[in-house]
């Protein structure tokens, strides 16, 4: 596993004190979205179809930050929209680093090189960048609909890895990927030398533009499988091996929807960050006024039967970890041996 | 259909709507969210402009028109398969004039 200590130690500590004060529901990622606005648009996302004033808003850095005050996540991701194209990406972003939240931002890369150039940001142990990349540049400008779009992020990781930032990637997959590509892909990643990658399989947004390629669960645990079995030694992924193994179909997990909560310009995004099914005021009023027990695969919502995506899955991974002695083992054998 | 079918219909569409009021008066903007779980149920909305966001009860809503262009009617992503439909078509029509020797060779 890719993740530096530190940041491993300090999501340990907090699992473990939300364990300790006995907290049934909490966050372990921000997901916060400044701002729908995106420079591309994808097949596969069901985030950016809105009106053009819908488009045109976005957060302050202080509403940010007292979201980011009342969720108390110790990762905040910022996502979108294109963060880079917040105007106050590069204060937002010093202001978290200085509170030692843990941030990724997730970027396609295309105006990544310009903003480094730019002096936007400044190294960090607490900061990475998340280039959203689907695989080799073919499958990659496929899923963007945009030629020359995994040129340019590969020129843009480069440039970061050059200044010193910390670099991983995030990928997801449709139906259809080839797994052998996908493992050129990771050998390819690693030879640019980014921290490690994050791979999910993608949701079946009812809103995105492609609805024909979304993975359903068997042939997502053979997808995985085929990518993930033998894994080369030189793979770091940065995210829990027990979701791998869940990807896989070795593990059988349930949702955690409240683990990787929403906000935006509307507020708190209820339930989760890939379902809309109405907004809360406040974070409080998210986890106690969401009826939780309609989502997660078990609960026979249709929306959540085939969702294995990392927002909701990830948490619980995490929380499988530090629940049982079994789990702690799995995490650490995993880890140390690099297989899944 | 009933007000509350209405209201879910406007909370799922990805364009502006135009909320009539008991009223009279009208509302045009984006419908962002509903809660129905709540003593007064609301809806809540920014307008054309982007100021809001504005709540209003479903008590003062005669009805809610569809009057916004759709956003999520994959516009971008079927400009994006005709493209490729057409460089395909270009690609191949090149392969078979290298192909085809010419008439008067």
């Amino acid at each position: 596993m890719s993740v530096p200590v530190s940041q491993m130690w300090a999501v340990a500590s907090y699992v473990m004190k939300q364990k300790l004060t006995g907290r049934k529901r909490y966050p372990l990622v921000l997901m916060l979205e400044p701002l729908f606005r995106c420079n591309l648009a994808c097949a596969g996302c069901g985030k950016i179809q809105y009106p053009a004033q819908i488009l045109r808003k976005h957060l302050t850095v202080e509403q940010c930050l007292a979201a980011v005050d009342e969720c108390g996540a110790p990762v905040v991701s910022i996502p979108g929209g294109e963060p880079l194209m917040y105007p106050d990406i590069g204060r937002l972003v010093e202001t978290l680093v200085a509170r030692r939240k843990y941030v990724y931002l997730c970027t396609n890369a295309i105006l990544l090189k310009e903003k480094l150039e730019a002096g936007l940001f400044t190294p960090s142990k607490y900061f990475s960048f998340s280039v959203h990349l689907d695989g080799l540049r073919a499958e990659h400008d496929e899923a963007v609909c945009r030629n020359g779009v995994y040129v340019q992020a590969v020129e843009g990781i480069k440039e970061a890895l050059r200044r010193g930032f910390r670099v991983t990637t995030n990928s997801t997959l449709f139906d259809g990927v080839s797994p052998l590509r996908m493992r050129e892909f990771f050998d390819e990643m690693m030879d640019l030398g980014v921290e490690g990658m994050m791979i999910s399989p993608g949701y079946s947004y009812s809103k995105a533009p492609d609805q024909e390629h979304f993975l359903r669960t068997q042939r997502a645990h053979d997808l995985f499988s085929a990518i993930l079995s033998n894994p080369n030694r030189r793979w770091r992924f940065n995210q829990s091996p027990l979701f791998l193994q869940f990807l896989m179909g070795k593990q059988d997990f349930e949702c955690t929807p409240w683990g990787n909560p929403t906000y935006n310009v509307f507020g708190w995004q209820r339930p989760c960050y890939l379902l809309q099914e109405g907004y809360a005021a406040s974070f409080t009023e998210l986890l106690e006024t969401t009826r939780w027990e309609n989502y997660g695969r078990r609960s026979g919502n249709e929306k959540c039967r085939d969702c294995m995506v990392h927002c909701g899955y990830e948490p619980t991974a995490v929380n499988h970890t530090f629940a049982s002695w079994r789990g702690f083992r799995d995490t650490v054998h995993a880890t140390v041996t690099g297989r899944f | 259909m009933s007000l509350e079918a209405v209201v879910d219909k406007a909370f799922d569409y990805r364009g502006n709507v135009t909320v009539v009021k008991t009223d009279g008066s009208e509302t045009v903007g984006y419908l962002f969210n509903r809660n129905r779980d709540v003593p007064v149920p609301f809806v809540q909305m920014f307008d054309v402009n982007g100021a809001g966001p504005y709540t209003i009860s479903y008590l003062e809503i005669r009805t809610i028109r569809f009057t916004g262009r759709d956003t999520a009617a994959g516009q971008s992503y079927a400009a994006w398969l005709r493209a490729k439909e057409a460089a395909k078509g270009a690609l191949h029509a090149e392969k078979d004039s290298g192909r085809t020797p010419p008439r008067d060779a």
